[in-house]
């Protein structure tokens, strides 16, 4: 044991380099950079926002519409004078990112229920969000107005009757189903909810296999290009500890660099999306989601949890039969490919597809790479699949050990040294 | 003398390729036996086999009694294995990496202390000890190395081309630990193609080619036997 802890230390030590603490640091600082720059252009394109505006109709109508923008967190600039060019080279020189004309006669042609064309014009000087967001205010301030002049119309054509019945005879009233739990809400925003709360997941399962895999290849592939493995395997400890030891250390400090990434990654993604739970709250969304039993519970994060430690194994066992392949440090950079592959197929396709819906032979496939499990873990916990989340686990069980019998034995043998991918003649040391 | 390794009918293939083709030696307790040869010749693969490395296709390896198919960890725990053109482990100091190959040979922390005042003593690295390995030159890395080999005084050190890439200086100390420590009473198999290096430290050489020992005795014996000047001639006469 002591001798074990010896190389355990010594692998960590190794791996923890101070390139790694810097790499690591900078990522989660531009990240962090990154994340709170979005979030200023956020608050940006909510705060008070200029709008110049040319109004040709001195109609209550139009001054209703103007202070309709101030409403919606418009600061409206009136544009003097009754032309048009100059209006636009008037607010081309100022800060106002919009041009609103209001034409002549639009009060009176909402009285008589004439189509009349409002005019924007969007200065496009940047494609953040706070240079498109105006003209998108303006067309639901637009879109309000029309609401509110249709009801007015039809109060006073139909006295009896509720306007928004005669717009809208027919609402739905949408209720959603889990399992044996139903609620009342819409499922496209529950969905979203839901996508929006687990999207993390993924990521950080395919970051965390990713990078215990590199640095266990790396770790093999330096100690054979540095023959240190040479002379590592010659004292008086069991090749099977040899690897034990490799593949804890890799799987350790795999998962703290994969951890302080999240942090990073949170903050960055977290300026994206802005509050999603609040809002959540807000709309009363969440209490649905936990009505329906799609929340993660602290046993669901330890199921999922488990699920991606044997993933993680998997991922190393076939790290270190991959590491025993690279001639040198820089065959193992290439020998990482068919990894990264398999940890992507299932990746994109929780992301994109529906794994149950594929074709027979794909879903085999997808089925038989031990990295998918941990990502459909995610769904089948929400869903229940409990049957599901098992097979997945003794299936990657199995697989990793099968893999650590074969990576043993490679180590016991003159396949460490010998064993080799080689795209030209085989050598011969002798 | 005993023989502490007994070396016989030694076989190794590669594939179809038969590297070693039934070679034997032995040597014996305190001796320096060298494998001399031109590259390819199979000196690596027959230094690796009794180091562990590789497994023998066919013929017996004996270390102190023990059958190295059958007890390879006995093997490991009395010898120490010095390979070509090594390198330490780059991101530790050189006075952690002597401490973490200590405590795989010491039964105790006094032992370990032992060892590692020991290697500080060999390696004559003083204060650069203290940095860390890849910050080393060759010469400086092969002293660590050496060090590392000897410091559990080991019942046989196995060093392949120990000066290997080395300068003359280099080159000088590092000869001259390992007869300082062969004088001790350490074994010593070594293989190398500088023959001056051979002819200084060897107290028996095995000429050997394409995987066949051609000969092998005493420097001087051979010498005298081939009538030749020095091991380079030997070599040339035995090869005819």
């Amino acid at each position: 044991m002591k001798k074990f802890l010896n190389l355990l230390l010594k692998e960590i030590r190794e791996l923890i380099t101070m390139q790694l603490l810097i790499s690591l640091l900078f990522t989660v600082f531009l990240f962090y950079f990154i994340g709170q720059m979005a979030k200023s252009e956020a608050k940006k394109a909510m705060r008070v926002q200029k709008i110049a505006v040319l109004n040709l109709d001195d109609s209550p109508f139009s001054q209703e519409l103007v202070s309709g923008l101030k409403n919606a967190n418009f600061q409206p600039q009136m544009v003097r004078g009754k032309d048009k060019e100059k209006a636009i080279e008037e607010t081309k020189m100022s800060e106002a990112n919009l041009l609103l004309v209001i034409p002549e006669g639009f009060g009176r042609s909402l009285e008589t229920l004439e189509m009349k064309e409002i005019e924007t014009y969007s200065f496009l000087r940047t494609f953040s969000l706070v240079g498109t967001r105006s003209s998108i205010i303006i067309n639901s301030v637009i879109r309000a107005l029309n609401g509110y002049l249709s009801s007015d119309f039809l109060k006073k054509k139909l006295p009896d009757f509720n306007p928004d019945q005669v717009k809208n005879p027919i609402k739905s009233k949408d209720f959603v189903i889990v399992k044996n739990r139903m609620a009342e809400g819409s499922p496209e925003k529950i969905a979203g909810f839901v996508t929006s709360q687990s999207v993390f997941v993924p990521i950080i399962l395919m970051m965390i296999i990713i990078y215990s895999a590199q640095m266990v290849i790396s770790a093999i592939a330096m100690e054979k290009q540095n023959k240190t493995l040479e002379t590592l395997l010659t004292v008086p400890i069991s090749r099977t500890a040899i690897v034990t030891a490799k593949m804890l250390a890799s799987g350790l400090v795999g998962l703290i660099s994969a951890v302080i990434y999240m942090i990073g990654f949170r903050y960055y993604i977290g300026g994206f999306m802005g509050d999603v739970s609040q809002a959540a709250e807000a709309s009363g969304l969440s209490g649905v989601v936990q009505k329906l039993g799609l929340s993660f519970s602290a046993g669901h994060f330890v199921i999922l949890g488990i699920s991606l430690f044997f993933a993680i194994l998997c991922a190393l066992a076939l790290a270190t039969i991959l590491g025993v392949l690279a001639e040198d440090y820089r065959s193992a950079q290439s020998l990482i490919m068919p990894l990264i592959f398999l940890v992507m197929i299932p990746y994109f396709l929780s992301f994109f597809s529906d794994i149950r819906t594929l074709s027979l032979p794909a879903k085999l496939l997808v089925y038989a790479i031990p990295f998918s499990h941990p990502f459909l873990t995610t769904q089948n916990l929400l869903l229940e699949n409990y049957r599901g989340v098992l097979y997945g686990i003794l299936y990657m069980i199995a697989f990793f050990v099968v893999l650590i019998v074969l990576a043993a034995r490679i180590f016991s043998t003159d396949r460490v040294l010998t064993m080799k991918l080689r795209f030209r003649r085989k050598k011969v040391l002798v | 003398m005993t023989a502490i390794l007994q070396v016989e009918k030694l076989r190794k293939f590669y594939g179809s390729f038969e590297a070693l083709k039934g070679i034997d030696f032995e040597v014996d307790q305190g001796e320096v036996f060298a494998l001399i040869g031109p590259n390819g010749a199979g000196k690596t693969t027959a230094l690796r086999i009794v180091a562990t490395l590789l497994s023998p296709s066919d013929g017996k390896v004996e270390f102190l009694g023990f059958d190295l198919k059958k007890n390879p960890e006995k093997f490991r725990e009395k010898i120490s294995y010095l390979p070509e053109e090594a390198g330490a482990y780059r991101n530790l100091k050189g006075i952690d990496y002597l401490k973490f190959m200590a405590r795989f040979y010491a039964a105790s922390d006094r032992d370990e202390e032992e060892f590692v005042s020991r290697a500080k003593e060999i390696s004559g690295l003083g204060s650069r000890l203290n940095e860390k390995a890849g910050t080393y030159s060759k010469g400086m890395t092969r002293k660590l190395l050496l060090a590392r080999a000897l410091m559990n005084k080991p019942a046989m050190a196995i060093l392949d081309e120990p000066t290997s890439g080395l300068d003359v200086i280099n080159a000088l100390e590092v000869r001259e630990i390992i007869k300082r420590f062969a004088r001790e009473g350490i074994s010593v198999l070594l293989s190398s193609h500088n023959m001056l290096e051979i002819e200084f430290l060897s107290d028996r050489v095995g000429l050997i080619d394409k995987g066949r020992i051609l000969d092998s005795g005493p420097p001087e014996g051979l010498k005298e036997k081939y009538k030749a000047r020095n091991l380079e001639e030997v070599f040339r006469s035995a090869l005819q």
